[in-house]
């Protein structure tokens, strides 16, 4: 392996920008599961659904000048689907009196997950697809990067930014925040919390599909594109502890940072190990992750 | 009475089966050919579809003719994904359930290789199309064949066109699966063994990893001539596209382990960044055809409005050897078709014959395309007009 400070800078930096990517998935994840305490296995697929509806607006509709409306336009369709498919297969869940919650939720998260992943195939066949970019390779530093890239890193930063500002400041956040707190309290406030799982739900796998979005120009547009994806989110929710949304974007950060450091210095190969190492670190150290709250049984 | 009536049916319908009409029944019943090939991720797709169109001309062709020992053939395909576990399933699957007498169409080395184990123990002969991994039939299996080019002169293939280009410092970048692997060893040991003085850098990677940028930092710092890029399928255009963003490319010249830039998508995927790009062929459409190979370039053109590659030249000619070695061995029985392979000359799409002799190491069983280098010199050229940079052996 090569050694020098300009490439330590490089690294460091690259590991960074794929960090905040990888944080925005992360998000998804671990809001959803805040609010609907579901864990959603199919979000990758809402990654993948994203990536799709923006190569086809870019490639046939908008061009490529006009990428970031079509970015919005894939968050707006997934959370779109979110809205359609939440009341159709997680709300069962709770309007009707059930045991093993979260069984129910593996198997049909997972069914959503192999579903949408065949429909790709059959209606996108198996192949590689990418968006046009017409954005000129930016220097960060030392660093050359993709356009694409630099605008989805600065999307990514202004999405996570406009969410914060959403579940802190809007009444619709007070809600969300007051359910993934206690349900029940907030239903006998007579706030119709069914509703507030569809948002919820919606809210999250719109993220995913923003990330597809961001990320489809250099990551590419193909049926299982989301898999590898969704790995790394939930290796950061456990990293940066389930629910918490600055452990999403810390944890993003550090798995980033671990996995370009350890591929460019220690040994290529294991790029994606070291990711686990450090979520095996991070579960002897503080089991709840870095930001994570200790569970209250009652 | 009613009841008497249906056992009495019953038994008649019992005779008639023992006294020989499933027999007659089953001589009109089609010989199988399995085709096991990846046709989704993370399996190589675009192989996978070629390969496959290939055997179903091939086998309309050889229905075409008569059929084979007075049957039809039937295809049975299957999907690989790419994928060991998935691929010897289907193997399985075939040779028990589907009786199939002959299964090819692999395409990712791994997967041939992990079949081969289950196939010298259930005994139907297997192809590999499209597979360069030594082991695929180093091995010395009865039962393997292969019709590709394996490592050695693959490798032979790149580092003779660095070498016309008196290119010194190499960077491969290479994938951990069988193939990356063989492929990054055959090529630091050709340097070695034929003392070709080249610096070579050698960087692995998981095939699943979704950013190369820190590799790409390892290879940009190394300041290579040119570089090998041994990735399969999305790691192949991730190369490219990386490669671009830190500056590698243009100025570095890249060479690709197969044909994939051959593919109809490499242009979309790629624009402006897949000009300059080289790549390994085993067929240009300036390549001499057998009849046979332009009888089928005619139908694949007319049928798919598009010239053939070398995944659907090999799918087409692997259908037409079986076919071939089972008329000779007048047998479907595996043991005399393998004989028949082993002893017999046949015509493909090449005007070399095929013939897979009882050779050493993975050259058992083993015919070899020409191989060359072609490379990209304008946008959206086809290989029919991309420039012919290099050809091993001339």
């Amino acid at each position: 392996m090569i050694f020098s400070t300009e490439l330590l800078v490089q690294t460091v930096l690259s590991g960074l920008m794929v960090g905040v990517l990888y944080a925005l998935m992360a998000l998804g994840i671990t809001f959803i599961y805040s609010i609907v305490k579901t864990i959603n296995w199919a979000m990758g697929e809402f990654y993948m659904i994203g990536s799709y509806i923006q190569f086809v607006a870019v490639h046939y509709v908008l061009g490529a000048r006009w990428w970031w409306l079509a970015a919005i336009i894939s968050a707006a369709g997934t959370f779109l689907i979110g809205l359609i498919l939440e009341p159709i297969l997680i709300k069962p869940m709770y309007a009707r009196p059930m045991q093993r919650r979260d069984d129910y939720a593996t198997v049909v998260t997972i069914a959503l997950l192999l579903l949408l992943r065949s429909l790709a195939v059959a209606l996108g066949g198996p192949n590689q697809y990418r968006p046009e970019s017409d954005l000129p390779v930016v220097w960060i530093g030392p660093l050359p990067q993709e356009g694409a890239r630099v605008a989805a890193f600065v999307c990514a930063l202004l999405a996570l930014g406009i969410f914060w500002v959403v579940i802190k400041k809007t009444w619709v956040g007070l809600a969300l925040r007051a359910a993934a707190q206690n349900r029940l309290a907030v239903q006998t406030s007579g706030v119709d919390v069914y509703r507030l799982d569809a948002i919820a739900f919606a809210i999250g796998v719109a993220l995913a599909g923003l990330s597809g979005a961001l990320l489809a120009p250099l990551f590419m547009v193909f049926p299982t594109n989301g898999a590898v994806t969704t790995v790394k989110g939930f290796e950061i929710i456990v990293i940066g502890g389930l629910g918490s949304i600055p452990g999403a974007l810390i944890g993003g950060l550090l798995l980033g940072l671990v996995e370009s450091l350890g591929a460019a210095f220690v040994s290529s190969p294991y790029q994606n190990v070291y990711g686990f190492l450090l979520v095996i670190l991070v579960l002897i150290i503080r089991p709840n992750g870095l930001f994570g709250e200790r569970g209250r049984e009652a | 009475m009613q009841r008497r009536g249906v056992l009495g049916a019953a038994s008649l319908l019992a005779v008639l089966v023992t006294l020989g009409f499933a027999p007659a029944r089953a001589q009109q019943e089609p010989i199988v050919f399995g085709l096991i090939t990846p046709l989704s991720p993370p399996g190589e797709t675009a192989l996978g579809q070629l390969a496959k169109r290939g055997a179903e001309l091939g086998v309309d062709y050889i229905n075409e003719k008569g059929g084979v020992l007075g049957r039809k053939v039937a295809l049975s395909v299957h999907d690989s994904a790419g994928k060991n576990e998935q691929g010897v399933a289907a193997y399985r699957r075939l040779v028990s359930s589907e009786k199939a007498v002959a299964v090819f169409g692999f395409i990712h080395s791994g997967v041939n290789i992990a079949v081969n184990e289950v196939a010298k123990e259930m005994g139907v002969p297997t192809m590999g199309t499209q597979t360069g991994a030594s082991d695929v039939t180093a091995k010395k299996y009865d039962i393997a064949f292969r019709t590709h080019a394996v490592d050695a002169p693959r490798a032979a293939a790149w580092l003779g066109w660095i070498q016309k280009n008196k290119w010194k410092r190499i960077s491969v970048i290479a994938e951990t699966t069988d193939y990356g692997i063989g492929l990054a060893k055959e090529t630091e040991k050709q340097n070695k063994d034929k003392n070709l003085g080249l610096e070579i850098q050698t960087i692995m990677f998981d095939r699943t990893t979704t950013d190369l940028l820190p590799q790409l930092l390892q290879v940009k710092a190394f300041k290579p001539d040119a570089i090998v890029n041994i990735g399969v399928g999305q790691p192949l255009d991730l190369i490219i596209t990386q490669a671009h963003t830190t500056g590698l490319l243009p100025g570095a010249q890249m060479v690709t382990s197969y044909d994939a830039p051959a593919r109809p998508q490499f242009w979309q995927l790629h624009g402006d960044k897949g000009v300059g790009i080289n790549f390994i062929a085993f067929y240009s459409p300036k390549s001499e055809l057998s009849d046979l190979g332009k009888e089928f370039a005619k139908r694949y053109q007319a049928k798919f409005n598009e010239p053939p590659v070398y995944a659907a030249l090999n799918g087409f000619a692997n259908a037409i050897v079986f076919a071939e070695a089972i008329k000779t061995a007048n047998s479907t029985e595996p043991k005399a078709m393998i004989k028949a392979l082993e002893e017999g000359s046949f015509t493909g799409w090449s005007t070399s014959p095929l013939t897979f002799p009882r050779a050493e190491g993975p050259l058992w069983h083993n015919w070899s395309p020409p191989l060359m280098v072609l490379r990209y010199a304008t946008k959206d050229q086809t290989p029919a007009t991309a420039e012919v940079a290099y050809v091993l052996g001339q």
